[in-house]
């Protein structure tokens, strides 16, 4: 499912189709020297963007894509081979390949499938590991693909040169393949997989809390990503003919990083950008190194400049403009913004229907106990107030509660299910949703967006769209759709942090400190809000706060938490007369000076 | 942009005119990356031998040579659109990186385009039978190098050998083509080892060899630093007394400076610089031009190149590409820094006179410069 809107998406395609077409009239113009470097620059963008695929939507910077590059490389070179030549240079290789003998896109087409088959197993380990690990990985990736290749001899003539490959990689091939390459990477961005791997990205733990599978949504983006560098791959080798492990090693991993982190990772338009960038500022010194005349004066060949330019234009681009020259959006999402007014759609209420229990719950960090066997329960439609000082374990509660943390010890129940050590996405996806004590909004997406990745990500996707729409609705934020969440009030990203685990189809709703940081209309609204949610939707409600004043007016139930441990449960009244709470919240007086 | 561009073709185009009393010579080598090691000494020999020749009068006191230069930055991408540049620009020969990959990148367009292209020092001699009719090679190729050494290790009497070498690179591969040759003389070869590049520890190897008996008569490889050094500790550390055979790879200062174990190691290379001879010719000129004298023998073999091309333009009588082609194909001993060169009668593989060097006291010692037996060379080996 395309989570944008038809008339960006639209607009994107058109518009690569449109530079391509033109870009090839202008090479063919000025002659076959300008074709093949077009025809090199094509090649590039298509393995920029396949990385960008990956390491733009995931946030994870990746060395190692090139590897997949050589893979394809050399896999469909193989298969291209005239068969009397493979016989010639290759004498190890096993004869049912030997004999094959395809043309360019079967041949580009097995290879990138076989690619996408390392990269599923490769990624499968890669896609467990966070940040810099991750980075540093794909780095181990680059050297031993470098180091298969160059010990399988019998395949790939090692360290040799391996030629023979026919030069079927004209300039409208290269234009064709890289259109095709630049609409994968634009649809998978804002498809369902590229949305929720984008909120991923901004905030791990949150896409968590809304049912997004991180890893696994990492591992679909590496292997569609190394299969369109095994394409850019395929189409190097068959420009070049030759071809031996080192092209496809650092230099070329370093030129490919350059352009894309100039140009902005994280968007189709940044990879085209800085690939254009890069590719001018190269050709332009390269024409200026080897000498020139103005006049009188000889300019004397100077070589090297090329490379200094591109470390210069990465130094600027860091400097100036640390998310790359594009930003964070694509062209059309600025030029074409979606309309902001949805027409709102009312789904039935679903209602809570079972009893959440945390039974006997401990969780130690070290040799601290932050929550000590404590015992929860949250009947349908009830809203439960949790309080206590700072520190008392509140959060932790909640994070055990909703998958976050594992339970040292106890277990929780939701109607008959055992949720305990379950993950936050399936806890999210049984119906258990949550907003945060720091606001973890999806900042870089949009309103909607944010909504609609919790909506696509529980109940299996089902309403989506109707579902995002309800909850911005009932928050009251529809009109802020289109804003970038990053860009709200503070009061606003709370409300729309509601609308995101509202979106969820919660039976429980779990609310961190709702009202943080708003004056007492905001939370006066907040709290019509939340009676309404109750009382309509039949959700039933968790709600940590320090404003005292709210919790006592909305709670059916209050429980009061102080050093880790349960110290009082009951009614709103109950509770304000407690001595054990009292004692909690202003200390015990003169007994304790002694 | 495009202003740019057009503007900096219309400058390059100006500042080499190509016209009948100029022949320009385009270079698209590896000026910085990799194989700038190769590449830049190769151009100062290059450009040596232009002025040389200009100040003269040009070739054949009529043809000046002009050079149009392109930096490939050791990428065969690069090296192809550069090549192409070239031929648009209308050089009359182009010259190629010194390694197999980014030339073989190029010829799709000196095939098309007809001009003819010379390596700076590939020695594989596959690159110019893959290349087809229009591919030359400069450096003396590994199979002219292991047919020398072979045959003067027969005329010196040793009877058995043993190779190592190293499946990982053509030239590693070097000494394959010795067994070969040895063979045909009526050696015989007692074993073969192989290693792979940047091997830690050859003392497997060196056990083996140490305990065959008879040892060899001789051990030959054409490893190279960091290799050539560790394995030939080894091999003496082991045992072997065998006389050790390598390769231009350790034409470095490192191999005269390993003492005791370095001693009596021969090798073959491009050139030695005895008196009066037109080695040492030139390394007076290179350190009278450059202020140095040349880090490697590949400055003399870059001037070896351009003497080449004028001697194909003087039998060509034009500038012509296909006419040079066609001359440069049929020359025959042309007298370089390095010695004679010929490519009559070869693949576009030169033959040159190779020179056998021994280490004596930590110095080199020049054992003979044979021309190599045509009879005796072995066909490039493809795989």
């Amino acid at each position: 499912m395309l989570t944008s809107s038809r008339r960006q998406l639209l607009a994107s395609g058109g518009m690569i189709i449109m530079l391509s077409v033109i870009a090839v009239f202008v090479a063919t113009w000025f002659g076959p020297a300008t074709e093949r470097m077009l025809t090199v620059f094509f090649i590039s963008l298509t393995a920029v963007v396949g990385i960008g695929v990956y390491s733009g939507n995931s946030g994870i910077l990746s060395f190692g894509h090139v590897a997949f590059m050589g893979i394809g490389a050399y896999a469909s070179s193989l298969l291209t081979v005239p068969a009397a030549l493979k016989g010639a240079t290759l004498p190890g290789l096993p004869t049912w390949l030997a004999a094959v003998e395809l043309t360019l896109i079967p041949a580009t087409l097995i290879a990138m499938v076989f690619t996408a088959v390392v990269a599923l197993a490769v990624g499968a380990a890669i896609s467990k590991l966070e940040g810099s690990a991750a980075t540093i990985a794909t780095l181990g990736l680059l050297i031993i693909v470098h180091g298969v290749i160059i010990g399988w001899r019998d395949v790939t003539r090692g360290a040799q040169s391996f030629f023979g490959v026919p030069r079927v990689t004209d300039l409208v091939t290269a234009a064709a393949f890289c259109v095709v390459a630049l609409f994968l990477a634009r649809l998978y961005r804002d498809s369902s997989s590229g949305l929720r791997l984008r909120a991923g990205r901004e905030n791990a733990i949150a896409a968590g809390a809304v049912g997004v599978r991180i890893r696994w949504e990492r591992l679909i983006s590496f292997v569609l990503s190394a299969a369109i560098m095994a394409l850019a791959g395929a189409m190097m080798a068959h420009f070049l003919g030759a071809f031996s492990p080192k092209k496809f090693y650092f230099n070329d991993t370093f030129l490919l990083l350059a352009m894309l982190i100039v140009g902005g990772m994280s968007t189709v338009t940044g990879a085209i950008t800085g690939a254009v960038v890069i590719t001018l500022v190269t050709e332009v010194l390269r024409r200026l190194e080897s000498g020139f005349s103005i006049g009188v004066f000889d300019v004397p060949p100077i070589f090297g400049t090329a490379q200094i330019g591109i470390g210069l234009i990465i130094l600027l681009a860091m400097f100036r403009k640390v998310d790359g020259l594009a930003g964070l959006k694509e062209w059309e999402e600025r030029v074409l913004p979606r309309s902001t007014l949805l027409a709102p759609a009312a789904l039935p209420p679903v209602g809570a229907r079972d009893v959440l229990s945390g039974k006997g719950l401990t969780r130690q960090f070290g040799g601290l106990t932050a929550v000590d066997d404590v015992s929860i329960q949250i009947l349908p439609g009830q809203i439960v107030g949790l309080i206590g000082p700072n520190g008392s374990g509140k959060t932790t509660l909640l994070n055990m509660l909703s998958g976050i943390l594992t339970p040292t010890e106890g277990q929780i129940l939701h109607g008959g299910r055992d949720l305990t050590g379950l993950s936050s996405p399936d806890i999210a996806d049984q119906g258990i949703a949550r907003t945060f004590q720091n606001i973890r909004l999806f900042a870089n997406l949009t309103v909607y967006q944010n909504v609609l990745v919790a909506a696509l990500s529980t109940h299996r996707g089902k309403d989506a769209v109707a579902r995002a729409q309800t909850a911005l609705d009932w928050l009251d934020v529809m009109k802020h759709a289109a804003a970038d969440a990053g860009t709200l009030s503070y009061g606003d990203q709370r409300r729309v942090e509601i609308a995101r685990a509202l979106a969820c189809q919660p039976q429980v709703l779990f609310l961190d400190e709702p009202a943080a940081g708003m004056n007492r209309e905001e939370t006066d609204a907040l709290m019509e809000i939340l009676r309404r949610l109750s009382a309509d939707l039949g959700i039933s409600v968790l709600l940590v706060d320090h404003d005292l004043e709210l919790i006592n007016q909305l709670s059916d139930r209050i429980m009061v938490l102080n050093e880790g441990r349960m110290i009082a449960q009951g009614s709103p009244k109950e509770i304000r007369r407690n001595k054990a709470v009292i004692e909690a919240y202003l200390g015990t007086g003169r007994e304790n000076e002694n | 942009m495009k202003h740019l561009i057009l503007t900096s073709a219309i400058v390059a185009a100006f500042a080499a005119p190509v016209g009948a009393e100029t022949l320009t010579i385009g270079t698209a080598t590896a000026q910085t990356g990799g194989l700038a090691y190769a590449d830049v000494p190769t151009m100062q020999g290059m450009k040596l031998a232009i002025d040389e020749i200009n100040a003269a009068g040009g070739i054949d006191g009529a043809t000046k040579i002009a050079l149009l230069e392109k930096d490939v930055r050791s990428d065969p991408a690069q090296t192809s659109i550069a090549a192409q540049e070239l031929a648009d620009a209308g050089v009359s020969v182009i010259v190629l990186p010194g390694d197999s990959d980014p030339a073989l990148a190029a010829i799709g367009v000196v095939s098309s385009a007809k001009i003819p292209a010379i390596s700076t020092v590939a020695s594989s001699p596959t690159l110019p039978q893959i290349g087809g009719d229009y591919m030359f090679s400069n450096f003396p190729g590994d199979n002219v190098q292991a047919a020398v050494s072979a045959k003067w290790a027969w005329d010196e009497g040793y009877k058995t050998a043993w190779i190592v070498y190293s499946p990982d690179t053509q030239y590693t591969t070097m000494p394959l083509y010795f067994r070969d040759v040895f063979k045909k003389l009526g050696g015989e070869m007692l074993g073969e080892s192989t290693n792979t590049i940047g091997q830690q520890d050859f003392s497997a190897i060196a056990t083996t060899i140490a305990a065959q008996d008879p040892q060899p008569d001789l051990v030959m490889t054409s490893a190279y630093e960091p290799d050539f050094p560790s394995m030939l500790i080894a091999l003496r550390a082991a045992g072997v007394t065998s006389q050790v055979i390598g390769s231009d790879g350790i034409d470095s200062p490192t191999t005269f400076s390993l003492g005791d174990v370095g001693e009596d190691v021969v090798f073959t290379t491009a050139g030695f610089a005895i008196k009066g001879s037109p080695l040492e010719a030139f390394d007076k000129a290179f350190e009278q031009k450059y202020g140095s004298a040349p880090e490697s023998i590949y400055s003399a073999v870059g001037y070896d190149l351009i003497k080449v091309i004028e001697a194909a333009v003087i039998v060509a009588g034009s500038t012509d590409p296909t006419k040079i082609r066609d001359a440069m194909a049929d020359l025959e001993n042309v007298q370089g820094a390095t010695g004679l060169i010929t490519y009559k009668g070869t693949n576009g593989m030169p033959v040159r006179q190779v020179s056998l060097i021994r280490v004596k006291d930590g110095g080199r010692e020049l054992v003979g410069q044979p021309s190599p037996d045509a009879n005796l060379i072995p066909a490039p080996r493809m795989q």
